[in-house]
């Protein structure tokens, strides 16, 4: 399944869930990563994490772990 | 005395997430009149004032730190929330104000709701209207009113518009909440379901979709939902139009977070941030050095010399100036962080390191606290509460002694311009650059080791975490700048100046008394010469001497005297008193030169007991570097390491590895220099 952590540099997903079983599911979706949002990979850091998505009018840095409880649509 | 009535202690607080325009809206109410309060736990100082008379409305207002959920993740937060609830020393407040970003609204709105929800007093501030009306939308205050249950004003806090209404209304509720009474609010329940979150989210889109609308072209305004009853995928068009990024912010994002140049301006910026210290401040510091040398030499002559103009000259001038001439560079280290910081770059710093750092057991979140280490280690320690893993908490706290703080700055510049007089400076320059380097890579060892240990050092585990909003950037507000390293280096100078004070007259006590005057046999003696005998005999015969001898089998591996050693053991109270040590126990002060430079030429001629070795020597100079870069001679430090971790155990591991340590390496360099016939 295709979760935020796969996205390709400038390619945009749509959420479809967030895996609630991560222990930082909640914060995920505090800082706005929630269903049906569209998401788009801004940025990689050296070694491809953390990565930086836009969301919600904003970009949030994530690691890719922490990325990979997003899933995409 | 003052009355107050009861008006007088309304408390207003500022709540909102970072970067929503919290301080912007403060400093206009305040008219920057506030005093700055240290936040309980808050890495930054935070300011509470009484609003302006031209408001009419007796109240205090308080700025806090940014928060986007009433459930804490790390530290910090916990906090803020916690004083939110109940300020320790303010109490609870009567009325909050949330600032929401309006380009931002269904993210902003979430804190707004769990408020409202835990029946805080909320009124709502709705900042940025004119980004969000850049990016072709409008907002319904009234349709947000009333969806969210309680007032809603835009304003603009730079400009102060509606910030007269939205005064106006704070007013008017708190009249209201005084007359129905006041009602505590309810602690939040930090295990949320995600259910609840996802529900909270719907409904905010809702409100969103209600209160936004789209303005087209000839200005009449199109709802979107109306809109969307017609066609849902045009809604959905409008609303990533809504979610569009500062584009300007995306294309410095594409070099400043590229993969590789991204990291090249980083460490470039460091580089720059470092080296600009020691460049810009250099002219500054031959003033002050020049003024204190002058007012030293001015107070000998008026007071004579006797014991109090001995003490006033020696103790008081030439050990605070000493210590003072360091003030530029300080002032400047802080300026460059909080440009970085205002601009939006330190959260860029952070995310672009985290991964080189989770290989040592940190986290991109220390990136922070290390930088401000260079500072000073106290506020770098409390700014590791914003790193929720406890364990690369710890870790960070474990390290950061060995970030080459700007106490240790009077001394390297000191040694440094011993080894490289006049015309060498610029090589001073490089290897004061090199002294940081070398700080950072044995923090950097340092943390790689205690992480290789597991457990023995730190004994925590937690589940680490890197989530972190990227702002867009800004052009800082200089001021705004100017402000707030003003404000930093007067904490600071407060912090250590009355160390510095009382340690010089401790000092000068020491080496003064027993006010022995030695009988010397003057024949054969230039006036300079016996001046000079003289007060070499009474340093002897001082009760500094005494406490020296005790020390003196630990300096003497280390190629050094009883005079380093007093000056080493007084600098355990703060790293910067060992050069006013040093200028008190070389007698500094007394000619018209600057101090730092008759401070030099006694240490070129001091030597070691009635060997006639040279007691600095580029070897031994080489060694007391090393040994401030290592070793945790900083009392504070301790005690804040101590309250920040909980126990003892912490602090004391760290004095004794990195002080052993600082001896250990002192011990090679000077020896190994030695063997190399570098003496
Ligand atoms: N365009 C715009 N910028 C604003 C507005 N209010 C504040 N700002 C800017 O937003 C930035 C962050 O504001 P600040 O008050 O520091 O936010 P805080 O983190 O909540 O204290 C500053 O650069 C302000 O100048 C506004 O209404 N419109
Ligand atoms: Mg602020």
């Amino acid at each position: 399944m295709k979760t935020a952590a796969d996205l390709k540099y400038g390619e945009t997903g749509i959420i479809s869930g967030i895996d609630g079983s991560h222990p930082s599911s909640r914060r995920i979706l505090e800082v706005g990563f929630t269903p049906g949002q569209e998401i788009e990979l801004i940025s990689k850091a050296v070694f491809n994490d953390p990565l930086a998505f836009s969301v919600r009018g904003t970009i949030i840095a994530v690691r890719k772990n922490e990325a990979s409880c997003i899933k995409l649509l | 005395m003052k009355i107050q009535t009861l008006e007088d202690n309304y408390l207003i607080t500022l709540v909102g997430p970072p970067n929503s325009g919290k301080t912007t809206l403060f400093n206009y109410l305040s008219g920057k009149n506030y005093k700055t309060v240290n936040y309980p736990g808050a890495t930054v100082e935070y300011s509470i004032s009484k609003i302006q008379k031209k408001f009419n409305i007796e109240a205090s207002i308080l700025d806090s730190p940014g928060i986007i959920s009433l459930a804490s993740n790390s530290p910090d937060e916990q906090v803020s929330i916690d004083a939110l609830y109940s300020h320790p020393t303010y109490g609870i407040p009567d009325l909050v104000i949330v600032t929401v970003d309006a380009s931002q609204i269904s993210r902003h709105l979430l804190l707004a709701k769990q408020l409202i929800q835990s029946k805080f007093k909320v009124i709502i501030a709705l900042t940025m209207v004119d980004l969000l009306q850049r990016k072709g939308f409008n907002v319904s205050t009234s349709v947000l009113s009333e969806e969210l249950n309680c007032d809603v004003i835009s304003i603009d806090g730079r400009s102060g518009n509606g910030v007269d209404e939205l005064i106006k209304v704070a007013e008017q509720n708190l009249q209201k909440n005084r007359i129905t009474g006041a009602e505590k609010p309810i602690p939040f329940d930090s295990n949320v379901k995600l259910e609840y979150l996802l529900d909270l989210y719907k409904e905010i889109e809702q409100i969103e979709c209600k209160a936004i609308s789209k303005v087209v072209d000839n200005g009449k305004q199109i709802d979107i939902n109306g809109a969307n009853k017609r066609l849902v995928l045009l809604n959905n068009g409008l609303d990533r139009k809504i979610n569009k990024l500062d584009q300007t912010s995306l294309k410095i994002d594409k070099i400043m977070l590229h993969k590789v140049w991204g990291i090249v301006l980083f460490f470039l910026a460091m580089a720059i941030t470092f080296t600009s210290i020691f460049w810009l401040a250099q002219p500054v510091m031959n003033l002050v050095d020049k003024s204190f040398g002058y007012l030293s030499y001015e107070a000998l002559n008026i007071l004579g010399n006797n014991w109090y103009g001995s003490f006033i000259a020696n103790g008081i001038i030439s050990g605070v100036g000493s210590v003072m001439i360091f003030n530029p560079q300080i002032i400047i280290l802080f300026l460059i962080l909080g440009l970085l910081e205002d601009t939006g770059y330190l959260a860029r710093g952070a995310m672009l390191i985290d991964k080189p750092l989770s290989k040592i057991g940190l986290n991109g979140r220390s990136f922070v606290p290390m930088l401000s280490g260079f500072a000073c280690a106290i506020p770098a320690m409390l700014a590791t509460r914003t790193i929720p893993n406890r364990r690369e908490r710890l870790l960070t706290i474990f390290i950061i002694p060995l970030m080459s703080c700007s106490a240790r700055l009077p001394v390297y510049a000191l040694l440094l311009a011993f080894l490289f007089p006049g015309d060498k400076e610029w090589i001073a320059g490089i290897t004061l650059a090199g002294i940081y380097l070398l700080s950072i890579i044995s923090s950097v060892s340092v943390a790689g080791i205690v992480n290789k240990l597991k457990n023995k050092i730190i004994t925590d585990e937690d589940q680490s975490s890197f989530i972190l909003e990227l702002p867009t950037y800004r052009i800082p507000k200089v001021s705004n700048v100017l402000n707030n390293s003003y404000h930093s280096t007067k904490a600071y100078f407060k912090k250590a100046g009355p160390i510095i004070l009382v340690l010089s007259g401790v000092i000068w006590f020491l080496t003064y008394f027993p006010d022995y005057n030695p009988k010397i046999n003057t024949v054969n003696l230039t006036r300079e010469q016996a001046g000079e005998l003289q007060s070499s005999t009474r340093l002897a015969n001082s009760y500094a001497s005494g406490l020296g001898k005790i020390i003196q089998p630990v300096m003497s591996p280390i190629g050094m005297d009883w005079r380093v050693g007093v000056a080493l053991i007084s600098s355990f109270a703060a790293r910067e008193v060992f050069v006013s040590s040093l200028a008190l126990i070389f007698k500094v002060a007394g000619d018209e030169s600057t101090l730092q430079s008759s401070m030099l030429h006694e240490m070129h001629k001091a030597t070691i007991g009635n060997t006639g070795q040279s007691l600095f020597t580029t070897a031994t100079i080489a060694g007391l570097i090393i040994f401030f870069v290592f070793a945790l001679q900083c009392m504070s430090s301790m005690a804040v390491s101590r309250k920040e971790t909980g126990s003892w155990r912490l602090p004391l591991l760290q004095f004794f590895i990195f002080t052993s340590t600082a001896y250990l390496f002192t011990f090679i360099v000077v020896n190994g220099l030695r063997a190399m016939g570098i003496n």
